[in-house]
């Protein structure tokens, strides 16, 4: 009997003591005062965000904090949603000039089989640079074949590339012609035909479509010769079903029209990257119901004729036809400039809302995961930005980040490296 | 088997040969051009008149009252036809064999600097390059043009020109006079220095510098050999002499209003004697031309330079640059004050000389200015004006006529005196149909004739109705010319070449998809073609 | 051949000299004034006379017949200086050999490249229009304005100091290329080693011809003396050891740069800038005290393992440190972004806006030796503006006009104004064409 009791008071003391020495629950934290901009709803001046087990678990002006709730004051910053982009090479491109870092580009035509998170990198150093502004999920992409591979999105955490993949595969990225640049010296090349492409696309889907047809069919006739395995169309399967997305890079205004109409014929689910001169095929686009994600605007426009604001005001015109957009950086080492992007299309005619939203809810409609990210809205994944100000401005500093709901080091080489040294100055 | 049938191949043409040449030695007639109407160029208009051309020279021009038709001229009746002075084009690079290009000097290793390479040497002679083609001459008779300074093309220093008379195919009975200007080009090497026009005007500025250098180290050497180290000889130096010290004619091509800016600071830097060549942009500097005073050959070459403005803001501006702007160049010349030639540089036919000296006079460039520009201003611009450049007793015989006034549409150069010799110019088949199938590629063909029979390869080329073409055989290459296809009725040049003597064949026959069957004809006889298509190779698949 | 090349100057010199041949009048009123150097003017009026700035105030009276510019809501700053590009140019790199200092930028200029009316789009106003980075000794660089329409001589900027390009490390060195090259230098010590004997050349040739001279006149007879051969490439070496010419050194390495300033030191020459400079955070100490300024991207880096550690916070960094530094695009496209890169600087380290525009206007002025002409809005100095519809610092913020010497030569509002004249006359042809095709 007594050797119960003692049992059982230890067991109270041991419960007891551990209650004390915890604190406060480090899965439930309160991010108190700052103003909080959700992206879907009204912005909410000096409010609450409450976060529990890496979910957005409440926000508003005036909500109970949990008492064992970690408070984080906030008085003064802007809450925004974790900002994504909308495709980059983070992880892929260490030092462009060196192409043993250089994993986003593979040789081949048809590269369907290639996915883009196998050759992340965690440790690469713009990762950190990155997420130190804001920047909380990303697309990256292979590039570069006709057929270039499967793209995957990625949180910016995470010590092994499992840890950091959020959803793979995205979709799969295929290219249409570029327009070729005018080189100092020498005549433009003529631009190459997309119909050639297109028959060639068409070709290969017809091909995977049969090889799908045929496997189904072999699977329910033992008889029927079982189709050897085919690596080239094995993963565009998913593609022909219409279950997984294609990401088509296209270009110019003729090509938008072709890819409009190819993927119409294909019975594919599209979302176009690029689009330079989708501002010429705005309506064409919209009718067709297809999503597009700009490339970096820190480009030219391919020609003198589109103007000089020709990919700065490209955006502003897609929105106002209603089509979808999001903004991408395009880069590894220059991933940290997502947001200006946006600002510079509301710099030429974008809404500034709008442009917010292209960095944080339309890529996650975009590439289907906004139940859990792309605002800051109760049950979605908590990866929150405190800024001193507009986060989409150059002079903003971001003074935390939470990515599913635990804070991230901010820290990165910029900063070491100047740490290091104003120590010998 | 094979040796016999070359043998009598051989002796066959050497009769022939023995033949023509005979009759080379005649002495030229003399020629009396009645009841044309005459445009001197110098002088006025002659509404009916008479040309006498004697020798090679111009004997006599003027109206018809004025003077006697001697008893040995062959008459010409020209009634209804005007005569022109024979045109010059005053910058080509036609009728010049370029050598082969040297194989590029690798960079060597090690502290040692790289010697300066640039291109050849300026005493290259464009005379020594000369390969004068019957087919090109002809092109040119055929728009009138009786003149040419043929230049050599390529290197920063090309060569020397020389002003040649279209007369027949001997280089040295064509020179009217050699050399005429040193030609310099901004042009760059591949992987020598110096590898960008920078440094290609740092490289003509060290030269000029150093013939002056070189000069005055010789001249000083001259008056005091004794301890005094001679200077290493230099070639590229001595060649520079004429034109840097005794201020011999320079002419720079210029591809744009950059260069023509580059060429103006080293003609005046120098003191050279410098002309412009090229200068298709001129008119954007013409205020700095007009200041310089310095003669122009204005090439009728319309396509604008890559650096221009009109280049570079989208394909319509492209194009209509190409279409309105450029072709106005001489208009705008015309309407600064500024006088000049123009010339076919740049241009790989006679045929689009033509056309866009008439481009040029639609873009607003007067009918009498053009003339001008093609007779007694190249005349003058290249020291021959006491010769040439306009019909006037004294001068060399270079007359043409024509049906009606120059450049016009429907005008058709008729005849075509070069140094007194008469050339006619071919009509075109009055009723030409369209070609009735493209016989362009590689064709295997048998001559057979009294003579035997001999194999060829035939490589033809039409575009449209034109066929051009070479044929290959034991004797070498021949080359095809003034090809026309009609429906399936084919004709053409052979311009044969058999032991140095060249000597011309006609054929005349059908060609259908796999089979060419005619009859060639050459002076003393004619012998049957048969040639059938070599098929294409099929390209070897790669593997995905 | 002096006096030849003195009077042909004097000759031309007319078209040469700014504010006296082009420039024009103009009023610009109510705009936010940041002048750089004299503070803000909140609702101030800048007239400019015949290209030169007459007056900088409130409520300007407008002399008769001068343009007005409403400025009203509107940012005016300096006109944007670009301290380190290769556009205008037909060529950028004599790559032939290492060491090619006689060629000059001058020589292949291109008045009507894109590029300047770029420049000018984002309200660039002046430009140092460099030799490549591919040779260790490059050649002569100059600064021109970006007078858009205007023929290549009239935007030379003959006030700037004299500059040779150098430059050190990957490039030169040609390690980057598709395949191996066998020019001589190679690796850093054949850069410097190149560098070295170029400079001790010339100076054995500057003594060379100080002998004559000194032979010349002595009494000895000089009967049988030979004047030393001008040398084009050797001449502009001299130049710089004259200190007539100053070298602006292309360098990434902490470690080559130090050295370059050592070679500087051993042999004699001035150092104007580095340009690119991405470890010059690691070197504040020797760059003060040589007084040598840097002309940096904000944070273009990691292209090149040499990149490798450039960081973002340098700009800003040095600056506080006190080198004179400078924002650079040596781009004809980020020229367009060069006040967007300039106000990273404050979130990057945190300079003030203030010190963020110093970057792109008095700071490149000085370094160019232009400072007396522009870089700031101060009377007397040249009138060069650009205008913003947001503070030049905004992400927001886009150049609405550009002026060079009282001159628009950018009008954003005209630009949209031709661009909707040429829509409607497409559309119209398209019109056209269609009933022409129902019919």
């Amino acid at each position: 009997m007594i050797k119960r009791a003692i049992a059982f008071t230890t067991l109270l003391m041991l419960i007891l003591a551990f209650g004390f020495t915890q604190e406060k629950s480090p899965n439930l934290i309160a991010i108190k005062g700052a103003n909080i901009i959700p992206v879907k709803g009204e912005d909410i001046s000096e409010g609450i965000i409450l976060i529990k087990d890496g979910l957005i678990e409440g926000l508003g002006k005036n909500i109970d904090i949990p008492p064992e709730a970690r408070i984080i004051e906030a008085k003064g910053l802007f809450a925004y949603p974790g900002l994504i982009d909308g495709l980059c090479f983070l992880g892929l491109s260490e030092i462009s000039s060196l192409r043993s870092t250089i994993d986003y580009r593979e040789i081949g035509r048809n590269n369907s089989q290639l996915k883009a998170v196998e050759a992340l990198r965690p440790e690469s150093v713009h990762i950190p640079i990155t997420r130190a502004n804001g920047i909380t999920a990303v697309l990256v992409a292979p590039t570069g074949s006709l057929i270039a591979g499967q793209s995957g999105l990625i949180r910016l955490v995470g010590w092994t590339p499992e840890e950091m993949i959020i959803k793979s595969p995205v979709a799969m990225h295929i290219a249409f012609p570029s327009i070729p640049r005018r080189r100092r010296g020498r005549e433009t090349a003529p631009p190459e035909e997309s119909s050639k492409r297109i028959e060639e696309l068409k070709k290969i889907l017809n091909e995977a479509r049969y090889y799908g047809k045929r496997k189904e069919a072999a699977r329910k006739n033992l008889l029927l010769a079982y189709p050897d395995f085919d690596e080239s169309l094995e993963f565009l399967l998913p593609v022909v079903k219409g279950e997984l997305p294609v990401i088509i890079s296209v270009h110019a205004d003729k090509d938008i029209k072709a890819a409009i109409k190819f993927v119409q014929e294909e019975k594919l689910k599209a979302i176009f990257f690029g689009v330079e001169q989708a501002w010429r095929v705005a309506e064409d686009i919209k009718k067709a119901g297809i999503p597009v994600i700009f490339s970096s605007l820190y480009g030219m426009p391919p020609k003198w004729e589109d103007g000089y604001d020709g990919l700065y005001r490209n955006p502003s015109v897609l929105h106002k036809a209603g089509v979808k957009f999001a903004f991408s950086s395009s880069s590894s080492s220059l991933a940290k400039d997502l947001p200006y992007h946006a600002a510079k299309a509301a710099a030429f005619g974008l809404d500034r809302k709008e442009a917010l939203k292209g960095v944080t809810i339309y890529p996650a409609e975009i590439f289907g995961v906004d139940h859990l990210m792309g605002s800051l809205e109760k049950g979605k994944v908590a990866n929150i930005v405190l800024a001193d100000g507009d986060i989409l401005e150059l002079r903003t500093n971001i003074e935390r980040v939470f990515i599913d709901g635990k804070e991230v080091d901010l820290s990165n080489k910029y900063t070491e490296l100047l740490k290091k040294f104003k120590k010998r100055n | 088997m094979r040796f016999k049938k070359h043998l009598s191949f051989i002796c066959f043409f050497i009769a022939l040969l023995l033949l023509a040449s005979s009759l080379l030695a005649r002495v030229d007639p003399a020629y009396a051009l009645v009841n044309c109407k005459i445009i001197p160029v110098s002088s006025p208009v002659i509404v009916k008149g008479v040309i006498i051309i004697r020798d090679g020279l111009i004997e006599f021009v003027g109206p018809a009252e004025k003077i006697a038709i001697p008893e040995d001229a062959e008459v010409i009746e020209a009634e209804g036809l005007v005569a022109y002075p024979g045109l010059i084009d005053a910058h080509t690079n036609l009728f010049i064999e370029l050598p082969k290009e040297e194989p590029q000097r690798r960079r060597g290793v090690g502290m040692a600097p790289q010697e300066k390479e640039s291109g050849r040497y300026p005493d290259v002679m464009a005379l020594k390059l000369l390969k004068p083609k019957k087919s090109t001459m002809e092109s040119f008779h055929k728009i009138g043009v009786t003149t040419v300074l043929a230049a050599p093309g390529k290197g920063i220093f090309a060569g020397q020109s020389v002003l040649l008379n279209l007369n027949g195919e001997k280089p040295e009975a064509m020179v009217v006079r050699n050399p005429v200007a040193l030609h310099i080009n901004f042009s760059t090497a591949r992987g020598v220095y110096p590898a960008t026009v920078m440094g290609t005007m740092a490289f003509l500025r060290q030269s000029f510098m150093d013939v002056n250098y070189y000069h005055s180290y010789k001249s000083f050497l001259a008056k005091k050999p004794k301890g005094i180290k001679r200077p290493e000889y230099n070639p590229l130096l001595e060649a520079l002499f004429p034109f840097v010290l005794e201020k011999k004619p320079i002419i720079f091509t210029c591809r744009n209003q950059e260069d023509i800016k580059r060429a103006l600071r080293l003609i005046d830097e120098f003191e050279l004697n410098g002309l412009l060549g090229g200068v298709n942009e001129a008119w954007r500097v013409a205020e700095n031309l007009k200041k310089a005073k310095i003669p122009l050959l204005v090439s009728l070459h319309f396509k604008p330079p890559y650096t221009s403005i009109y280049v570079n803001q989208g394909e319509e501006m492209k194009e209509k640059s190409e279409k309105e702007i450029y072709p106005a160049n001489t208009a705008k010349l015309q309407k600064s004050g500024i006088k000049f030639a123009v010339t076919s540089y740049g241009l790989m036919k006679a045929d689009s000389f033509l056309k866009n000296i008439q481009k040029a006079i639609k873009a607003g460039l007067s009918k009498e200015e053009a003339l001008k520009a093609l007779t007694i201003h190249p005349a003058r611009i290249l020291g021959v004006s006491n010769i040439m450049g306009s019909l006037e007793a004294g001068k060399i015989a270079n007359v043409i006529l024509t049906s009606g006034e120059i450049f016009e549409e429907k005008t058709r150069v008729e005849k075509v005196f070069v140094d007194g010799i008469l050339f006619k110019i071919k009509k075109p088949p009055k009723k030409a149909k369209a070609a009735a199938l493209n016989i362009t590629g590689k064709w295997k063909g048998t001559v057979s004739g009294s003579m035997g029979e001999l194999d060829m390869t035939i490589e033809l080329e039409q575009v449209e109705n034109e066929v051009t073409g070479t044929i290959s055989s034991s004797f070498g290459k021949w080359e095809i010319s003034d090809g026309f296809l009609s429906g399936n009725d084919l004709t053409f040049t052979i311009s044969a070449e058999i032991m140095g003597q060249s000597m011309e064949m006609e054929f005349s026959g059908k060609a259908e998809k796999d089979l060419i069957e005619g009859t060639i004809t050459f002076e003393g006889g004619s012998a049957e073609i048969r040639a059938t298509r070599i098929p294409e190779e099929r390209s070897q698949r790669r593997e995905p | 051949m002096k006096k030849k090349i003195t009077t042909l100057i004097l000759g031309l010199s007319f078209l040469f000299i700014p504010g006296f041949a082009s420039g024009q009048d103009l009023l610009i009123k109510n705009g936010t004034i940041l002048t750089v150097t004299k503070g803000t003017i909140p609702q101030g009026d800048i007239l400019i006379i015949k290209g030169v700035i007459k007056q900088i105030g409130e409520n300007i009276e407008a002399p008769k017949g001068v343009k007005i510019i409403d400025a009203t809501g509107k940012y005016v700053i300096p006109g944007i200086i670009d301290s380190h590009t290769h556009i205008a140019i037909t060529a950028s790199n004599e790559s032939s050999e290492a060491i090619t200092p006689e060629v000059r930028i001058r020589d292949v200029l291109n008045a009507e490249a894109p590029a300047i009316y770029t420049a000018l789009t984002g309200g660039v106003t002046m430009v140092h229009t460099m030799h490549g980075s591919g040779n260790p000794i490059g050649g002569q660089n100059i600064v021109l304005k970006m007078k858009w329409g205007h023929p290549s001589e009239e935007m030379i900027v003959h006030e700037a100091y004299r500059t040779l390009k150098f430059a050190l490390g990957e490039n030169v060195k040609q390690s980057n290329f598709f395949t191996t090259t066998s020019r001589y230098p190679q690796s850093r010590m054949g850069v410097n080693a190149i560098i070295r004997r170029e400079f001790l050349k010339a100076k054995n040739y500057m003594e060379k011809r100080d002998r004559y001279l000194k032979a010349k006149k002595s009494k000895k007879s000089s009967k049988n003396l030979i004047p030393p051969r001008k040398d084009l490439r050797m001449e502009a070496l001299a130049d710089v050891l004259r200190g007539k010419m100053v070298a602006r050194c292309h360098t990434y390495r902490a470690d080559e740069t130090l050295e370059f300033i050592n070679l500087s030191k051993e042999l004699g020459f001035k150092i104007a800038c580095f340009e690119h400079a991405s470890e010059a955070f690691k070197i504040t100490k020797e760059l003060v005290s040589e007084g040598i300024g840097i002309s940096v991207f904000l944070d273009n880096w990691a292209y090149k393992i040499e990149a490798y550690e450039g960081i973002a916070y340098s700009a800003a960094y040095c600056t506080k440190k006190g080198v004179l530094v400078s924002i650079n695009s040596d781009s004809s496209e980020r020229i367009r972004r060069l006040f967007n890169d300039a106000a990273k600087a404050m979130k990057y380290g945190g300079l003030s806006e203030e010190e963020a525009l110093k970057l792109i206007t008095i700071n490149p002025a000085i370094q160019l030796g232009v400072e007396k002409i522009a870089g700031s809005l101060e009377v007397g100095k040249h009138g060069d503006i650009a205008i913003f519809n947001e503070h030049p610092m905004s992400a927001y913020t886009r150049c609405d006009m550009t002026i060079i010497e009282g001159e628009i030569y950018f009008d954003r509002a005209q630009y949209l104004k031709e661009r909707e004249e040429m829509e409607k006359k497409k559309k119209a042809e398209k019109d056209k064409k269609k009933k022409g095709g129902e019919r």
